[in-house]
């Protein structure tokens, strides 16, 4: 922006409001649309109240829809495992070490959980955990969203959040990044009340949320890239070196507090973090280069991005250091999880507010929703614009939650993406293994993502053939089978199973667990079958999950 | 075709007339046991003591301290050799037969150990090695969680023959250890005999076994595999031979893997292997392994609810006993050898230190089924009966560890310090935004640090500039 520009909209503001009376008062220093005030259509007040009631009723809906009717995934498995193990559950814990790979705020979360729903309840408890981070997230962006561009904006912003499938699916699983995202959505809610009021206790607590978000997973380290660049870019807002000393400590001190706990807690636990680390650095990609472009825009909403987009375009002459914080909580951790070698569907789902609020602002300028101005650049009049503004708004609306509840309602086909939902047949596999197989029993699965769920399940030991025996490549947690075939002959290892979403990923230890099954014996014992659709259209019932009794 | 098919329909009902008799008079025939144990697996290892296996065991009637065995008993200033764990050192198949246990048992004085086996050029000393948990986890392990009997003698102070013929009929056989080259008479009753008459089912399970290879052909047979007939007697009875119906009760040991998997089991079973009978200098490990295929099998089935696995030993093998076994006959007991029992109904790691011999087997299974005692010895065994507790609801199997001894759990990371440390974070985070939003009242001191000059406006005006 413009000095020129800048002085215009100074000289033409009626009198400053307090923030605390009008929360639109930066989209107001923002506005491009100064004049004279038309009848308001719709009331700034209780429509966008309405919508954002309506989000998250939807919202609410849409994540609580039929949220514990599949198993839980590898993933969630762990951290709810990890919960099991915080408050020492004597079952789980046995299977599911404390500290791995991530901080252990949501974790700590769900432990609270577990002396009330016991650890039967614990897939749900940790589900129904992540939806209220969900809907959090949502009031949140609702709130930034009406700090930054006002009311509507918010409000529009919270609606395509709450419909938006990537938050939706992702939202309704015990996993580290929906929580992650609220932290972070939170903490950028803080950093724009600072940046608005300059006061340290907004940059404090903005660090303190980044500092939790850090706690919850730590590559929300990355997200406060977008903010250092902010700051660097708008030297307006870090004219005061001291503040942002504050900030950091507040961070730094928030952080520490992992590897303390990590420190305190004492077993292996700190060499297990090194190994982690070690791990990450070097392991090999698990998807193509492609994968973030071919997933996220669609789950994000293709219309919604493409708002998005349009908005920066429309606001390219009147930039100020507010887009500059969306296109950069947007772009730094993109750009990072895609040099990143190990890529995860749910990773960027933090970005899910930036890119609403992006779009609803696009469509509040071009629609002036909620403005008391005229000026929109598209040439309707003026009565007409709001009303067009809101059906576009529907119209968007509509399409998320189509996709959302299309995606919710999809049949599985045998294959699964890991963190975009639960495993069907899992859950059921697990809970027949743990009744019909004696204690103490071992399985062996394809890979450790079905390992986990056995174990989770099933309370059984169970080892993934394909977890290398090099230290190097594999997850330090996994303990490899050295020796898979002397296990099995030596009566180590009693049961196998085979699972259609491992066999997808890995055909050469499908065809080798497959191989091992038939050598020691293998009987079926026990099948689990999706029904879903062939190619044909036909009906067709899918064996997923197969488990066979083994012997020597 | 009305008429046909009233005709099928009554020649079906007359079928049924003729039948049902029958059918009522097999079930009325079957024999319903006395105990929730519907079905009885043994199993007969081969060729060890209790001390040699057990010796070490805490809770059992071990090896006592102080022992030491005199390399001749009849030398007073003979050196002796304290028992010793044998762990990785060679072993070999002692002698074991009559004259040996004689020395050995020298009168009851249980000192000749050593003795008897030089006189039959043997290094003898092996024979005070013994075993313990590290060599056997299994065993040690599994008799934890279910019964051990540390007075449990073989039957006869012979070796193979003599023991297994005990085992099924309660009778020696034979004057020699030895399979007759005519066989064993038939009118010896087996187990076999009255379970079949009382219409119980049962099976003989084999290792590996060879239909062809009987006391009949035996002799043309190289190599150990002949011996199926010693472990197998009825091999070498002609009347379970010549008998379709008997002989087709004798099976090889894969059917048991089926009929666990089928609902076919039976409700007597008894077992023997071949290469994996722990005879010396077998492994001993790969016996573990075979034993621990068969209880997983039984334990992984439907048929666990209400079956006893029982392992035991043949003889023992040459080594090393403290117990004197008490002399009932001119045959027997024997030295006391391994005996194990697993079942849903089995004490918890009760040591049962109870007389028994292998016809306590035949007598358990006798007073199960109402069956007649098939011969002195077993008519006044006591049965295995005080290693149940019928009282009890039967308990979920479980598999048994392989380690010893048994893995201590890890000591779990001190949560408390996490929860402390993460709700602390969570404490500020809260009275952070309670602070910043004004909702929380700060000292004044703090609040004006908080509070920086400037505001919206003012920040906005810079930054504009």
């Amino acid at each position: 922006m413009s000095a020129s520009r800048r002085d215009t909209v100074q000289r033409t503001d009626p009198p400053m409001p307090t923030l605390r009376r009008r929360e639109g008062v930066l989209q107001r220093l923002g506005s491009r649309h100064p004049g004279p005030s038309p009848p308001l259509v719709f009331s700034e007040r209780w429509w966008p109240l309405l919508v954002f009631l309506f989000a998250t009723v939807a919202g609410a809906a849409l994540r609580l829809w039929e949220l514990n009717r599949y198993g839980v995934n590898s993933d969630e498995a762990v951290y709810l495992g990890q919960a099991a193990a915080l408050v020492r559950e004597p079952v789980l814990s046995r299977f599911f070490p404390l500290f791995r790979a991530h901080p252990l705020l949501y974790p700590f979360f769900v432990a609270g959980t577990i002396p009330i729903v016991g650890r039967e309840g614990l897939d749900l408890a940790g589900r129904l955990l992540a939806v209220a981070f969900g809907l959090a997230t949502i009031g949140t962006t609702m709130l930034l969203g009406r700090v930054l561009f006002g009311r509507w904006t918010g409000a529009v912003a919270a609606l395509f959040l709450a419909l938006m499938p990537y938050h939706v699916t992702v939202s309704r699983q015990a996993l580290l990044d929906g929580p992650m995202a609220f932290w972070i959505t939170l903490a950028f809610l803080a950093f724009v009340r600072f940046a608005a009021t300059r006061r340290t206790s907004w940059l404090f607590a903005a660090a303190v949320s980044f500092g939790l978000a850090a706690l919850t997973k730590e590559t929300a380290v990355v997200f406060l890239g977008a903010l250092v660049i902010v700051l660097a870019l708008h030297p307006e807002l870090s004219d005061r070196p001291r503040q942002l000393l504050v900030g950091c400590a507040a961070f730094a001190g928030i952080v520490a507090l992992h590897p303390l706990a990590t420190a305190l807690a004492g077993g292996s636990a700190t060499e297990r973090t090194s190994q982690y680390l070690v791990w990450q650095l070097f392991r090999r990609p698990n998807h193509e280069w492609s994968f973030y472009l071919s997933t996220v825009p669609p789950a994000l909403g293709l219309a919604v991005v493409g708002l998005a987009l349009l908005g920066l375009v429309l606001v390219r002459r009147a930039w100020t250091w507010r887009e500059t914080l969306l296109v950069t909580w947007i772009l730094v951790p993109a750009v990072f999880f895609q040099v990143w070698p190990t890529k995860g569907f749910p990773y960027l789902v933090a970005v899910a507010p930036a890119v609403a609020l992006l779009a609803a602002r696009t469509l509040a300028r071009l629609f002036a929703l909620g403005s008391t101005r005229v000026g929109s650049p598209l040439g309707y009049r003026v009565h007409w614009r709001p009303l067009l503004g809101l059906l576009s708004v529907l119209l968007i609306a509509g399409s998320l939650a189509s996709a959302s509840v299309g995606q919710l309602r999809a049949a599985a086909d045998g294959t699964f993406l890991a963190g975009s939902g639960g495993v069907p047949g899992g859950r059921e596999a697990g809970a027949w293994i743990r009744t019909h197989t004696p204690a103490g029993a071992r399985v062996l699965t394809i890979g450790p993502s079905m390992a986990n769920i056995v174990q989770f399940y099933g309370y059984r030991k169970a080892y993934g053939l394909s977890v290398s025996p090099n230290p190097l490549h594999r997850n330090p947690t996994y303990e490899p089978v050295v020796n898979p075939d002397l296990m099995l002959r030596k009566g180590d290892i009693q049961y196998i199973v085979w699972d259609a979403y491992s066999a997808a990923r890995s055909s050469f230890f499908s065809e080798k667990l497959q191989t091992y099954a038939r050598r020691y014996h293998g009987r079926v014992v026990h099948t689990e079958i999706v029904r879903t659709r062939g190619p044909d259209g036909q009906t067709i019932d899918l064996p997923v999950i197969v488990i066979y009794e083994v012997r020597p | 075709m009305s008429r046909f098919r009233s005709t099928a329909r009554a020649l079906a009902l007359l079928l049924v007339l003729l039948a049902a008799p029958n059918a009522q008079r097999a079930e009325a025939a079957r024999r319903e046991p006395n105990t929730p144990i519907r079905h009885f697996i043994v199993l007969m290892q081969e060729n060890h003591t209790f001390d040699n296996y057990f010796g070490t065991y805490p809770g059992a009637d071990g090896i006592p301290p102080d022992t030491c065995m005199p390399l001749d008993p009849t030398d007073p200033a003979s050196e002796c050799v304290e028992p010793f764990h044998i762990g990785s050192l060679p072993i070999e198949d002692l002698d074991h037969s009559s004259i040996t246990f004689r020395r050995q048992y020298n009168g009851g004085k249980m000192d000749g150990f050593i003795w008897a086996l030089r006189l039959r050029n043997h290094d003898g000393r092996i024979a005070m090695g013994y075993y313990d948990g590290r060599d056997l986890p299994y065993y040690w392990n599994l008799v934890g969680e279910y019964v051990l009997f540390d007075r449990f003698f073989s039957s006869a102070h012979g070796g193979s023959v003599w023991n297994h013929m005990y085992w099924i009929a309660g009778v020696p056989g034979s004057e020699k250890n030895s399979v007759p080259p005519e066989g064993f008479p038939d009118d010896i009753v087996t187990i076999f005999d009255r379970l079949e008459a009382a219409g119980v089912t049962w099976k003989f399970y084999i290792q590996n076994y060879d239909p062809s290879i009987t006391y009949r052909t035996r002799s043309d047979v190289v190599g150990p595999r002949a011996a199926q007939v010693v472990w197998c007697p009825l091999l070498a009875m002609p009347r379970y031979l010549d008998d379709p119906e008997l002989f087709r009760h004798i099976v090889p040991l894969d059917e048991y893997f089926t009929d666990l998997q089928n609902g076919t089991l039976p409700e007597v079973a008894y077992i023997v292997p071949s290469g994996a009978s722990e005879h010396p200098p077998g492994s001993i490990q790969a016996g573990q392994r075979f034993v621990r295929s068969l209880v997983q099998a039984l334990m992984r089935s439907s048929y666990w609810w209400n079956s006893a696995f029982m392992v035991t030993y043949d003889d023992w093998g040459g080594w090393y006993d403290h117990v004197p076994p008490p002399q009932v006959d001119d045959y027997g007991y024997g030295f006391r050898v391994p005996a194990f029992l697993v079942s849903p109904y089995a004490k918890r790691g009760f040591v049962d230190s109870t007389t028994y011999d292998f016809t306590s087997i035949l007598k358990f299974i006798e007073e199960n089924w109402d069956l007649e005692p098939l011969a002195a010895r077993d008519a006044q065994a006591t049965s295995i009966m005080n290693a149940f507790d019928f009282t009890q609801p039967p308990r979920p199997p479980v598999f048994i560890l392989w380690d010893w001894p048994p893995p201590a759990a890890a000591p779990g990371p001190r949560s408390g310090v996490v929860f402390g440390l993460y709700g602390s974070a969570l404490l500020l985070a809260s009275l952070t935004f309670l602070a910043a939003s004004g909702r929380l009242r700060l000292p004044p001191q703090l609040a004006r640090r908080a509070r920086r000059p400037g505001g919206l406006r003012a920040s906005w005006r810079k930054g504009a500039r």
